[in-house]
């Protein structure tokens, strides 16, 4: 493990101590190695092709199916949300994040919709036949921020509060108008109802932080390709910017209802991206989420499954992507997703290593942990910056505070299942 | 007296600071009688910041006008006030920590001028943008 540090405090005693004075040194949890970029990088240009569907999706149903008692074809995007322009690309951009890449649905991922992994044929076939992007996934992500609520932010409080139900109650009826049988049952169980619409809202917070995230991880292939992002700091501190440039991002849910919009969280309650849906997002998926069922199974009874949500590590950072990725379970589904928008670079990288084309799937799911643990080191980085001091400050209290902030940090990967340690080497594929 | 506005206005170190309040919509609130205390952070923090953060606070009032609301605190506390608490409450709602022990610090920033007396409050000038959490 390399280790570079010029901090003034003396060494950490933290078993993770290397890391830690990493960190401290500007660093990432990730080492900086040109086999880790390379990884990260073609990770992220493959989750941003699928994720560009995701956002859209989760907007388009939290905003047009909405609370549609059979939605069949939900996963059926039409032409308006592919063309839907992303906030943080292309000419019309709010902030233009994705310098080449146009506002509508990426090339790759049409070309996919159109052909599937077979071939061209009507999208019910494809659908059917699951050869698809597995919208499944961006659900799960969902239900895991919908289920843990409370993570902090603004967001979750004020599903709970009258306004909202009266903004929900006023979509509902609207929705509704002239289907007596569907008022009737919203009139008897009207908290099962509003509750639909809180899950429909948390549709909208993960469409719109993911609309940020699809242009962040194109422009960071982009940069590599073009030799201007060349370690992993510099790939982090390309994410901690981003964090920062889009932080202020207004968190909302809109629906339309016959050519009407209806303001269910209006943007004028204050909620941010940073606040409201990325780190209520980092918190749910990427350390909580839930015990998936799969070649794994947990026993609650015998407390295998912890008491607290809080305490709850299935996330991608703890993740066995071996046993996960034998199981018909979410993360197997991303990695399928990401399989189909693999660089080169990366299929060449695959197929010299452990069973090359046969175990795909588990190496980039490795690849992609390694991914994560430099965004989740980036979002340290940026919340450090954010609530506490600069690397190079010339106070030792002050060091001595950015150290106690990384040490609770990482006092979370402490734990035998997290990957940090195996992260540290090359051997774990 | 001039008032908080006022005294931001006339001084050449809060350019920033000033239009980010009249883009949130929060003129008239601060030249209310208030009282309040206003952490005003100068030019130079919101310039530290990293690029776009600002543009996007901008194009986005009420979103804007929250990391503002967590700068002001209901009252008029003097620096000798706010050393005997550890914590007060901003308008945003979130707490903002006290540090008076050796330097003046405010969460993460340091005031660079304390005091400053305005009609409707005081002005604590500080070297950072601070943030909730």
């Amino acid at each position: 493990m390399t280790t570079t540090t010029a901090t003034k405090l003396p060494p950490s005693t933290h078993q993770f101590a290397d890391v830690i004075h990493r960190l401290e040194a500007g660093g990432a949890m990730l080492p900086d190695t040109p086999e880790n970029l390379m990884q990260i990088i073609g990770l992220y240009k493959a989750y941003a092709v699928p994720m560009d569907f995701y956002w859209r999706d989760l907007l388009y149903i939290a905003e047009r199916v909405f609370i549609n008692p059979l939605p069949a074809f939900k996963y059926f995007l039409p032409q308006e949300y592919l063309d839907l322009p992303n906030h943080y690309a292309g000419d019309t951009a709010d902030l233009r994040i994705w310098q080449k890449g146009a506002a509508s649905a990426h090339p790759e991922l049409l070309e996919f919709i159109e052909n599937g992994r077979s071939t061209k044929m009507p999208k019910i076939f494809h659908h059917l036949l699951h050869d698809r992007i597995n919208m499944e996934f961006a659900e799960a992500c969902m239900q895991a921020m919908y289920w843990h609520r409370g993570m902090g932010g603004r967001f979750d409080p004020y599903l709970d509060t009258d306004e909202y139900k009266q903004n929900a109650d006023r979509a509902i009826k609207a929705y509704f108008k002239g289907n007596p049988a569907m008022l009737g049952l919203y009139k008897l169980f009207p908290d099962m109802f509003i509750e639909q619409v809180r899950v429909l809202s948390y549709y909208s917070n993960l469409g719109l932080f993911w609309e940020v995230m699809a242009p962040v991880f194109f422009e960071m292939s982009d940069l590599y390709d073009e030799g201007k992002i060349t370690s992993v700091p510099e790939a982090m501190d390309f994410l901690v910017n981003g964090i920062f440039a889009v932080a202020g991002r207004p968190i909302y849910h809109h629906v339309y209802i016959d050519g009407e919009m209806f303001e269910i969280i209006p943007k004028s309650v204050g909620f941010t991206w940073l606040y409201e849906a990325a780190l209520p997002y980092v918190e749910a998926v990427f350390y909580r989420t839930a015990p998936f069922r799969g070649t794994k199974s947990y026993n609650a009874q015998a407390e295998q499954v912890p008491a607290e949500q809080a305490d709850f590590h299935y996330g991608i950072l703890y993740a066995d992507v071996n046993p996960v990725g034998a199981a018909g379970i979410p993360p197997t589904l991303l990695m399928d997703d990401m399989y189909h928008f693999l660089p080169q670079y990366l299929l060449d990288y695959y197929e010299q290593h452990c069973r090359g084309k046969d175990d795909m799937l588990v190496q980039l799911g490795v690849s992609f942990q390694r991914s994560m643990y430099c965004v989740t080191s980036a979002v340290i980085q940026a919340l450090r910056a954010a609530l506490l001091y600069p690397l190079d400050d010339s106070n030792p209290e002050h060091l001595a505070k950015n150290r106690q902030f990384f040490e609770a940090q990482i006092d979370r990967f402490k734990r035998p299942e997290a990957r940090l340690s195996d992260i540290q080497t090359q051997e774990y594929r | 007296m001039p008032n908080i506005v006022e005294i931001a206005v006339g001084n050449g170190n809060f350019t920033t600071l000033v239009a980010a309040v009249q883009a949130a919509g929060l003129v008239e609130a601060l030249q209310s009688p208030g009282p309040f205390t206003v952490f005003a952070p100068v030019d130079a923090a919101f310039a530290a910041l990293p690029p776009g953060t600002v543009q996007t606070l901008v194009q986005n009032p009420p979103q804007l006008a929250r990391i503002l609301k967590f700068h002001v605190v209901a009252g008029k506390f003097t620096q000798a006030d706010l050393a005997k608490v550890k914590t007060v409450e901003s308008l945003e709602g979130s707490p903002i920590s006290i540090n008076c022990q050796d330097a003046f610090e405010v969460k993460n920033s340091t005031v660079v001028i304390a005091d400053i007396e305005a009609s409707n409050g005081i002005i604590h000038v500080i070297d950072r943008v601070i943030l909730m959490g």
